[in-house]
């Protein structure tokens, strides 16, 4: 059992509330990504799981067992920081033995430890090196190494690629994943990169202003958001969005040339709402259409997305199922199904 | 290119001027462990051949081995002591937050304008009524919490990465032996440069010990070099010789630590 269970868990500093009540399971072996803006407190509620920042109100538990008052290192956690945090002075070895060696475990074992891991993230030639004379990537092998002689129940990376290269960060997902599959424990990980979240979560935990804003699996959240603000933000390019009108059971465009379509949805009293469609909803074969003017074309080689102005002067993102040939300056309409469609009210919940 | 080349060349007779001065000192006092008193007076340049009265006249004198002795002790302790607790105030001060903490650290800077011959007296009247007179700890004691020491390493505990702590603690290591175990070594090159300040500073000082200072088997060199020179017929090559004897402990610690001395002025963390 290495589950998490937090409730209603807050952060204040003074008057300023972090964390507003965060009540979230994490089941034993699950791949939890909290992702959100700079400043929706992830790392906050990372630090506090860890016990490295105080719990203001609400408990944690983790494995079952309260660990509100528990020193970070008794709470079978193992954190991977954003900067790495390997000690300067010491080998690769000695960094990864050394909560071993605090822990009071024997010089065979912990040599047994540091071997295995090194084994596992492939560090073995590293061992006598220090940290300084390593590469950016070997430093995160180091780092995630010493997190597993640990054999925590619980890993909780903190932004881990954050300071790696492009290329590399795409390496070292590959690599967390893997790990993930091989040790078989519960990650807990922070990014404010919806691309990581993605690829990498079992459940994604999206968090706005101290509030979790969604809780679900990538795929739910990216085809099925709760509200306007995770729809932004998940999905790359972001979700276009368009100001009507929900009257009947139908939807008008009044700022788009006045087009409506039939609504998935129906509302009492006309009310405005906000549409939603996603770059690759657009679709050659839809039954509406929004006349546009491309301003830029994006070629990425397996898909071309066009940058069209409507005539509100509303700039839309179209991916355009790789037609090569759209150009800017041309006249382009973008089809749509309104079955696609997102729809919004006013307060940013959505409409279902 | 002309230009080039004057400016070039002004710029090392300015560094050679400098240089000079900074260094000539050193040469007129190797020079004069030389030579006779009458030569030093006289101005003479250059070496003689009077430096083994010199040093036996010096040894007459005073009981050498006994004065490097106390100055050792009390340069060594003083300066162990006073790093260790201005450190660990400037650890303090910079890692731990509270209400009063800015409140405090600005009191204890205004505390730097207050001059030395301002505390003189009332730090005299407190070792004389701790009985602490003509004691090495009346010497030490006044200086290990250190003002200055503990603002520098407050502002070097700055660039020390806060994540090593949170690292430390989570591999269960508690406040003091993060300290002692990862402070410590990452901020080596801060603790070089503080041992330079305050060795020299401990070694060289001359008007507190005067006054807690009193009978002649606790003197320190630069009492004795002071009372050399004012005597009725000062030996002034043995002067020298006391001198070139009082500046090496420095110029060794300097050399020794010189590295991490530029290192820990530019910030010890990387």
């Amino acid at each position: 059992m290495s589950g998490l269970k937090l409730r209603g868990v807050r952060k204040s500093y003074g008057n300023v509330q972090v964390l507003k009540g965060i009540d979230l399971d994490i089941d034993s072996k699950e791949f939890v990504v909290f992702v959100g803006p700079s400043g929706c407190g992830k790392s906050t509620l990372l630090r506090m799981i860890a016990g490295l920042e105080d719990i203001t109100d609400g408990d944690i538990a983790i494995g079952g067992r309260r660990v509100n008052d528990v020193d970070p290192s008794k709470r079978g956690i193992a954190m991977v920081f954003q900067s790495y945090a390997l000690y300067p002075h010491m080998t690769v070895r000695e960094n990864m033995g050394f909560a071993l060696k605090f822990a009071g475990v024997p010089k065979a074992e912990i040599e047994k430890q540091v071997q295995e891991a090194a084994k596992i993230l492939e560090l073995q030639p590293l061992l006598e090196r220090r940290p300084k004379e390593l590469s950016g990537g070997q430093r995160q092998r180091v780092a995630i190494g010493r997190a597993i002689v640990r054999h925590p129940q619980v890993f909780l990376f903190d932004e881990p690629l954050s300071n790696l290269d492009a290329e590399l960060r795409v390496h070292m997902r590959i690599e967390i994943a893997k790990l993930h599959k091989e040790l078989q424990t519960t990650i807990i990980y922070v990014t404010h990169d919806q691309v990581e979240a993605m690829t990498l979560a079992d459940k994604i935990v999206v968090l706005r202003g101290g509030e979790i804003a969604q809780v679900g699996t990538p795929l739910k959240l990216y085809d099925d958001p709760d509200n306007l603000f995770v729809a932004g933000f998940i999905g790359s390019p972001k979700m276009n969005f368009l100001k009507g009108q929900l009257e009947n059971e139908r939807v008008v465009l009044p700022e788009y040339g006045n087009i409506s379509f039939p609504a998935s949805v129906s509302a009492s009293a006309p009310q405005e709402v906000t549409v939603g469609i996603r770059p690759d909803a657009f679709d050659a074969g839809g039954s509406e259409q929004l006349p546009l003017k491309v301003e830029i074309v994006e070629h990425l080689g397996n898909e071309t997305y066009a940058y069209g102005r409507l005539g509100s002067g509303e700039l839309l993102t179209i991916a355009t199922d790789n037609d090569r040939q759209v150009k800017p300056g041309d006249d382009f309409v973008a089809r749509f199904n309104p079955s696609s469609l997102l729809l919004f009210s006013e307060d940013g919940q959505r409409i279902r | 290119m002309i230009a080039r080349i004057l400016t070039r060349g002004s710029l090392y007779v300015l560094m050679s001027l400098v240089a000079f001065v900074s260094v000539f000192p050193f040469y007129w006092m190797i020079v004069g462990a030389t030579n006779t008193s009458s030569d030093v007076i006289r101005g003479k340049p250059t070496f003689g051949t009077a430096l083994f009265d010199n040093i036996a006249h010096f040894f007459n004198l005073f009981d050498v081995p006994r004065v490097l002795l106390n100055t050792t002790i009390i340069a060594v302790v003083g300066t162990v002591l006073t790093l260790a607790l201005s450190s660990l105030a400037g650890y303090g001060f910079e890692m731990f937050r509270s209400k009063f903490r800015d409140k405090l650290f600005g009191l204890m800077l205004t505390m730097l304008s207050i001059p030395f011959s301002a505390l003189m007296i009332p730090l005299f009247i407190m070792m004389s009524q701790a009985g602490l007179m003509n004691t090495f700890v009346g010497i030490i004691l006044p200086g290990i919490a250190s003002i200055y020491i503990i603002f520098y390493f407050r502002q070097a505990t700055k660039a020390f990465p806060s994540e090593l702590r949170d690292a430390a603690r989570i591999d269960g290591l508690k406040e003091w032996q993060i300290f002692l175990y990862v402070y410590l070594p990452v901020m080596r090159s801060t603790y070089a440069a503080a041992t330079i300040i305050v060795f020299m500073a401990n070694w060289n000082n001359y008007l507190w010990p005067l006054i807690i200072l009193q009978s002649n088997e606790n003197k320190v060199i630069t009492l004795i070099i002071s009372s050399m020179r004012s005597g009725y017929n000062p030996q002034f090559g043995a002067v020298m010789v006391a001198v070139v004897l009082a500046t090496l402990p420095t110029l060794f610690i300097f050399f020794a630590l010189q590295r991490r001395f530029v290192e820990g002025l530019l910030g010890s963390v990387k």
